[in-house]
């Protein structure tokens, strides 16, 4: 009888103890999302903060005033610019990532031969892991100066100093590619994976060669599956930190937007400007960092119901 | 096959004759399409197994002549003791947390719930705060355990930071490892009479034991490689003696002395240009092989559990 008791009560605590361990995700979530979004508009409301329309359309991004061209130190808060740059890098890098990561994943689901299968499994999921400081590392000492000798020989018509060239956007999208080609295509193999032998007989029976078999009914009955990879790809591009910080290398938008050699000279994104900057701010300038943490936590919360909508949507 | 070669005799008229030839082109085209399709598809391949091989011998490369020298294993600025040593320390201490909290999570979601709102609720905060960028959970660090709780730039705040940041995923390495134990085994207990705890701990937990050990040796994985979030919340400093296990000291990692020596701080420590560089090659080289230490030990190990446990 106590035995039974005592077992009873062990089950209880032990049932509690569980649930509150999976309840700590839930305040965990919550907790992030009210902290930072209770912290996210103070820049808006204070004085010498920020006006809500020119933070977003304006490209000066000097919240302590110390570039400040009259020499009063007034701050100025136009996050046009980092935005810029995350968006176009992330959407580059993903541009790129897209053949990449569904070229391998239907090869490694429909053709690849046992051998190159067995060996490639294991490098994706290492590349998967990878510590985002390694690659930008490498990116540094490797692609940087490749990249700054390719446009040496145009640096004077593009006006770009050769010190710099090399750095800026087109270093920081191949980095990114490297950062989330290993997370695209690994969920782009699930997405071939569950795609039911019957689809492939079927298509094989009536005729069709292989590549007619994946593109007319493997890739249709895997979209949803490849959306989300695409989703998540981005997803992790645009919170990536430190790999693209090591080689933007810029402290503002470059003056000449519009041409090829943006890409080749030193540049901003919205995680890069924090990881430099953030620590050394506090009050009012501090704030705009908030506001620009609170537009990364949006746009991935963005992206997260994207490929929630998408998974359900899912036929397999 | 071509058109001299066509049944003429039975369908003799010009009609028959054509359309013989054109699905001849039909077929040859549709043929030489997927020559294309399948080299191209094999050319990508080829080009990004390149490349990642590419990238795990050019780091080792680079970094041997660090690994080789043995003052890189040293405690002066140009060794790494203090941060291996701060490495496994703020390792061990987030498992700490991390391990047994994301398996009573799980757990919970495996054994417990039954499926409905709250589990739903459950796992779009898991995929949401996977999908949190780790800067950002990195200033949320900083304002909560850092500055609100007052723990400042500390191993202990480092620790807790890297608790949100990776227990969603721990969560789904142990959900997967928990449910791979089939029902069956589970029934039996519980018809014996065990009770629902005791059926967890002695029957559920030991079978799940191989991917337990997978997923605490993946976590570990993503815990050694995290940066960013840890920038804000354990700072990029050693006070002076780092090697005691006070949980209250700022300290830095492999990982963020990396950052420090190529990124935030070049230039501003005591070492030249390509010291720095030297020694930044030499923890990207450690790191990578670190890296894949864990992935084959994370498939051998579970593997090896499975053995022992069926073959006992």
């Amino acid at each position: 009888m106590q035995y039974s008791q005592r077992a009873r009560l062990f089950d209880q605590i032990a049932r509690t103890g569980v649930f509150l361990c999976a309840m700590l995700l839930i305040v965990i979530i919550l907790a992030v999302i009210g902290f930072i979004s209770s912290k996210a508009f103070n820049v808006f409301f204070e004085h010498g903060g920020a006006n809500f329309k020119t933070f977003f359309t304006v490209d000066n991004w000097d919240p302590t005033g110390e570039n400040d061209p009259t020499g009063n130190g007034i701050p100025s808060f136009g996050a046009f610019g980092l935005i810029l740059g995350s968006i176009v890098i992330t959407v580059v890098s993903v541009l790129i990532v897209i053949p990449l990561a569904f070229g391998t994943a239907i090869f490694f689901t429909e053709i690849s031969p046992r051998w190159l299968a067995s060996f490639l499994k294991p490098l994706i999921e290492i590349f998967t892991g990878v510590p985002s400081v390694v690659i930008g590392f490498l990116g540094l000492t490797v692609l940087v100066p490749l990249l700054g000798r390719l446009v040496t020989p145009f640096a004077a018509s593009w006006g770009i100093l050769p010190a710099t060239a090399g750095y800026g956007w087109g270093a920081a999208i191949l980095v990114l590619v490297i950062m989330i080609l290993p997370t695209t295509l690994s969920i782009s193999i699930d997405a071939f994976r569950a795609v039911p032998n019957e689809v492939r007989e079927a298509s094989l029976a009536l005729g069709s060669t292989r590549w007619q078999m994946m593109r007319k009914a493997i890739i249709p009955a895997a979209s949803t599956g490849l959306g989300t990879a695409v989703v998540l790809g981005m997803a992790r591009a645009i919170g990536e930190t430190l790999a693209v910080e090591m080689v933007l290398g810029g402290s503002s938008l470059p003056k000449n937007l519009f041409s090829l050699s943006v890409f080749f000279q030193p540049n901003v994104n919205i995680t890069a400007k924090i990881a430099e900057d953030f620590l050394e701010t506090s009050g009012v300038s501090q704030d705009a960092y908030w506001t620009l943490a609170f537009v990364l936590l949006v746009i991935s919360f963005i992206f997260i119901c994207i490929s929630r909508y998408l998974a359900n949507r899912s036929a397999y | 096959m071509n058109a001299q070669s066509a049944p003429s005799t039975a369908f003799s008229s010009e009609e028959a004759q054509l359309r013989w030839r054109r699905q001849v082109r039909l077929v040859s085209r549709l043929k030489r399409g997927n020559a294309v399709a399948l080299s191209v598809l094999w050319l990508i391949t080829v080009l990004v197994t390149v490349i990642f091989v590419a990238i795990v011998l050019n780091l080792v490369w680079t970094g041997l002549p660090a690994l080789l020298n043995p003052s890189f294993y040293g405690t002066s600025d140009a060794g790494i003791a203090p941060e291996l040593f701060n490495t496994f320390y703020i390792l061990i201490l987030t498992e700490l947390f991390l391990f047994p909290i994301s398996l009573g999570a799980a757990i919970y979601l495996v054994e417990y719930a039954r499926q409905g709102l709250l589990t739903t609720a459950i796992h779009f905060a898991a995929e949401t705060l996977a999908g949190v960028p780790s800067i950002v959970l990195g200033m949320f660090g900083f304002l909560v355990f850092s500055s609100d709780l007052h723990l400042s730039f500390s191993r202990l705040a480092g620790a807790l930071t890297l608790l949100c940041l990776n227990f969603p995923i721990g969560l789904r390495l142990y959900e997967d490892a928990l449910g791979t134990v089939p029902r069956e085994l589970r029934e039996g207990s519980l018809a014996l009479g065990a009770t629902k705890w005791r059926t967890i701990r002695t029957v559920v937990l030991p079978s799940a034991l191989p991917g337990i050990v997978t997923g605490l040796i993946l976590t570990a994985g993503k815990i050694i490689g995290e940066a960013a979030a840890l920038l804000f919340t354990m700072g990029l400093f050693n006070p002076a003696n780092v090697f005691t296990l006070d949980p209250t000291i700022a300290s830095d990692t492999l990982t963020t002395r990396l950052y420090y020596l190529k990124g935030a701080g070049a230039g501003t420590t005591s070492l030249t240009s390509a010291q720095e560089t030297l020694v930044a090659a030499g923890i990207a080289a450690i790191l990578i092989l670190l890296l894949l230490l864990i992935n084959i030990a994370a498939r051998s190990i579970g593997r090896v559990i499975q053995r022992r446990l069926t073959a006992a």
